[in-house]
């Protein structure tokens, strides 16, 4: 069966969840993935199906809840602009 | 757009499908460069190949670290990993890549102690719970893999973890970039620019491609529309008689990248004089060494490396469909001796490898429409 998707606008900014995140050494396939809660210096996010994950944010200033970031190997790259 | 839906509605691939054709001159051949191993996935498992016309020829490029890194660094990185007290760790996609003498996978059955890891800040947290040990973390990718290596180095000098130690084979995009264009036998008159990498080195370092080479590099995304409409962008520059560097992928891509991941970049890397890739020679100032500032975390000077060069089998010709020269199964071995069971070249081993992609999406079924 399909996991239903939770957060299906994710997929605009890449196909990878954190269960499919492709090659991790090519990296050039981050994971969308939006923010649910700030904690210190760390972000609890939730891929497209709701998985969730602790992402590392020394790269990306100012993240609120709702943004949309750009993950690769647990650290956030990007926030989507406009996202 | 809201929605993934938008970017593979048919009726927009359609249009912008019938555009390309529109704008492709048919007394011409048109070859462009998608560098990225994800673009390459991307275009098979989507079928674009068929939505565009005969002449416009989609070449693979290097966009593959796993494929570009010499067996002779492999073999290195083993060598580490047969040490007493090492633990030596790498990310998932490394375990069966193979050296001379067997995968990862097999030197930890060996007795090697070979440990998978999600992130570079996995195998730091490893050698805080392993004090008697010396943990070596294999570092590799690209422009998108190094901040998080930079990042952990940067947080193992401020813990001051000293038995923690980083193998650094990064590799740069835009160099290899530079080489193709100065490659002899390479033809091309545009590139798909790479999308993740370019979050983080942002735009401006291809603007050599355009002012130096008079060809266009489109920035793009990774849906079928993303893909088709940087294609179109390309053949509009060409028609139009410009050269520039365009970003398609702005909803994700900011023209500068980001900042503070090359800031970390810069504090803990510096630039080799040169590096040798699979398939592509020697480039110079391609690649990332650990810098002085953080030599004691160097894993190339903690031990000793031998340094083992390693020739590619003779019959597997990954250098020529690196460079775009030719296609995969154009290659001698390709879906016979060579195949993702048992890779014999590194396109083969690498799930982003052009050769695997093409085995998956292409090959077998074409196999199997053969065989109904």
């Amino acid at each position: 069966m399909c996991p239903t998707e939770v957060h299906p606008q994710l997929a605009l900014y890449g196909s990878c969840t954190l269960d499919h995140d492709g090659c991790v050494t090519c990296g050039d396939l981050a994971i969308p993935v939006l923010v649910k809660e700030i904690q210190g210096n760390e972000a609890l996010c939730e891929d497209r199906y709701g998985q969730q994950i602790s992402v590392v944010l020394d790269f990306v200033d100012n993240v609120r809840p709702g943004d949309i970031l750009l993950v690769h190997l647990g650290i956030a790259l990007a926030r989507i602009q406009g996202g | 757009m809201r929605y993934v839906d938008e970017l593979r509605d048919p009726r927009l691939i359609r249009a912008v499908a019938a555009e390309i054709a529109r704008l492709t001159n048919p007394d011409r051949h048109y070859r462009i460069m998608e560098v990225c191993g994800g673009h390459t996935h991307a275009i098979y498992r989507h079928g674009l190949v068929e939505l565009l016309p005969p002449n416009l020829e989609l070449v693979h490029g290097p966009g593959c670290p796993v494929c570009v890194l010499p067996m002779g660094r492999i073999d290195d990185g083993l060598a580490l990993a047969e040490q007493p007290h090492v633990i030596f760790t790498a990310f998932g996609d490394m375990m069966r890549v193979p050296g001379r003498r067997g995968t990862p996978l097999e030197y930890r059955a060996r007795g090697a102690d070979i440990r998978m890891v999600y992130s570079p800040l996995d195998a730091l947290k490893l050698a805080q719970t392993h004090p008697d040990k010396q943990v070596v973390f294999f570092a590799i990718g690209f422009e998108t893999t190094a901040p998080s290596t930079a990042l952990t180095l940067l947080k193992a000098k401020a813990l001051g973890i000293r038995n923690f130690s980083v193998f650094c084979n990064h590799v740069l995009i835009v160099p290899a970039i530079r080489a193709i264009l100065d490659s002899p036998d390479m033809r091309l008159d545009g590139f798909i620019g790479p999308g993740h990498v370019s979050t983080v080195i942002g735009c401006r370092p291809y603007l050599f491609v355009a002012r130096d080479y008079g060809k266009p590099l489109v920035v793009s995304g990774f849906e079928p529309l993303d893909i088709l409409q940087s294609i179109l962008m390309i053949l509009r520059q060409m028609a139009e008689g410009r050269a520039e560097v365009e970003n398609q992928y702005s909803r994700v891509v900011p023209w500068n990248g980001n900042r503070a991941a090359l800031a970390a970049m810069a504090e803990v890397f510096e630039l080799r004089p040169y590096f040798e890739w699979r398939g592509l020679g020697f480039i110079s100032q391609s690649a990332l060494k650990i810098s002085e500032a953080y030599a004691d975390w160097d894993a190339e000077r903690r031990f000793e490396i031998p340094g083992v060069r390693v020739t590619d089998p003779k019959a597997a010709q990954c250098g020529e469909v690196l460079k775009g020269v030719l296609k995969p199964p154009q290659c001698k071995l390709f879906g016979r001796e060579c195949t993702p069971e048992h890779p014999i070249g590194a396109l083969m081993v690498s799930n982003e490898g052009a050769c695997a992609a093409y085995y998956h999406y292409v090959h077998r079924l074409t196999v199997a429409g053969r065989s109904e």
